[in-house]
């Protein structure tokens, strides 16, 4: 997926304290691998192999090893790497930059940032802002929570109580991420969800209408986002027969391309939906602990067997 | 009990090794499940509903034990039927 520096522009001006100093008009060019370079080699006149795809970071050794050349090398090595047509430079630690710098960003329409943060950690950063630009996503449909640190997806057909199961859990203190739909990014080997800008914290209760829910539960009712653990889907109870009964082998399903543990939860008269998925959510854990209870008793049962089996 | 039910028994003995655990207790009460008759499965003075997870489990149903599985209703047959085959074929674990 190709990003432009109006990409990282918008989504990093707070993270990544930037402030673009030139090329306002130009934010539309492509940065073409999503990763840093520092150009400190490259300066030295050493341009084999110069990562010139990249976004150039000028730090403090850049700086300083700069100010030891005369203003003509200066000049020369600096208008060797714009030359390279580099999709942006940005300088660290808030510095001035140097009018060599400047001028020759202008001359080759290549936008000129400025960070406060120090290199290191504008690169950790600005890495993590471009892997998440970058990372592959969908819009689910489904209501995300988070329970005791477990990140749940809820499905299930419209009408079946997804917003209400979830009013019930925000009740019981757990917090809501996105009602109905969630955004799901995929970075690294985890599924983060997140509720899309516009209605994020808002949920749609039947009857009642559209509520804010911090304004009705606090603050602590809500995340921004979490990372996804289990989805669960609610449906119409049908009969016996189709049910999981023992919880020994969950099922799976993908999201993003990795897969999830998937319970298929039946909907019934007089079944407390909340209170089923936050056993279910809590199970989840008790395994992440390595309490598998379903698994132990059946040990425990198979044990009993074998010796009054004679075995 | 149902009015115009009637009740069968038959006798099964366990054969797969592990007997009747978790899964194949699952099994049972996902086929018990599929009848409307009251099914029950046990010993003399000890007999559980086949519909019960929990209750299948008490039973001890270890390999060599003699059960006694008893169905009461319209589709008392074919469900003594269905959990025949499960005895007869391990419960599909050999």
């Amino acid at each position: 997926m190709a990003i432009t520096l109006k990409d990282l522009w918008d989504a990093g001006t707070e993270r990544l304290s930037l402030e673009l100093m030139w090329g306002e008009g130009h934010l539309s060019r492509e940065i073409e691998e999503k990763a840093l370079n520092r150009p400190g080699l490259a300066l030295t006149g050493f341009f084999q192999y110069f990562a010139q795809r990249r976004l150039q970071v000028f730090g403090l050794a850049e700086f300083t090893y700069l100010k030891s050349l005369s203003s003509e090398e200066r000049e020369a090595r600096l208008r060797e790497m714009f030359e390279k047509n580099v999709p942006g430079v940005i300088i660290s630690r808030n510095r001035n930059p140097l009018p060599e710098i400047r001028a020759l960003a202008e001359e080759y329409k290549t936008p000129l940032f400025r960070t406060t943060m120090i290199t290191s950690h504008f690169i950790n950063e600005c890495t993590v802002i471009l892997e998440e630009l970058t990372a592959p996503r969908e819009r689910i449909q489904g209501t995300m929570l988070e329970i005791m640190g477990i990140g749940v997806l809820l499905r299930g057909q419209a009408g079946i109580g997804k917003s209400e199961t979830a009013l019930s859990l925000i009740g019981r203190g757990y917090s809501l991420v996105a009602d109905d739909v969630t955004e799901m990014v995929r970075t690294g080997g985890r599924v983060m969800g997140f509720a899309h800008e516009l209605t994020r914290y808002h949920m749609e209760i039947r009857g009642v209408g559209i509520v804010h829910v911090p304004s009705l539960f606090g603050v602590a009712a809500i995340r921004r986002d979490a990372i996804l653990d289990i989805v669960i889907n609610l449906h119409p109870y049908k009969n016996d027969a189709e049910e999981e009964r023992t919880g020994i082998q969950p099922g799976a399903i993908e999201v993003l391309g990795i897969k999830f543990p998937y319970y298929e939860l039946p909907v019934s008269p007089g079944r407390d939906m909340a209170n089923i998925v936050e056993a279910t959510a809590l199970n989840y854990k008790l395994k992440l602990l390595g309490h598998d209870a379903a698994k132990e008793l059946d040990e425990k049962v198979i044990g009993s067997f074998l010796r009054k089996a004679g075995k | 009990m149902m009015a115009d039910g009637k009740t069968i028994s038959r006798e099964f003995e366990v054969l797969n090794t592990y007997g009747i655990h978790a899964r194949p207790a699952a099994l049972l009460v996902k086929a018990a499940g599929k009848f409307t008759c009251d099914i029950f499965i046990g010993r003399e003075g000890a007999e559980v509903s086949a519909k019960s997870i929990m209750g299948l489990l008490t039973i001890e149903g270890h390999q060599g034990a003699r059960l006694i599985v008893r169905a009461i209703g319209i589709d008392a047959e074919e469900a003594l039927l269905e959990i025949s085959a499960l005895f007869e074929n391990k419960f599909f674990e050999e």
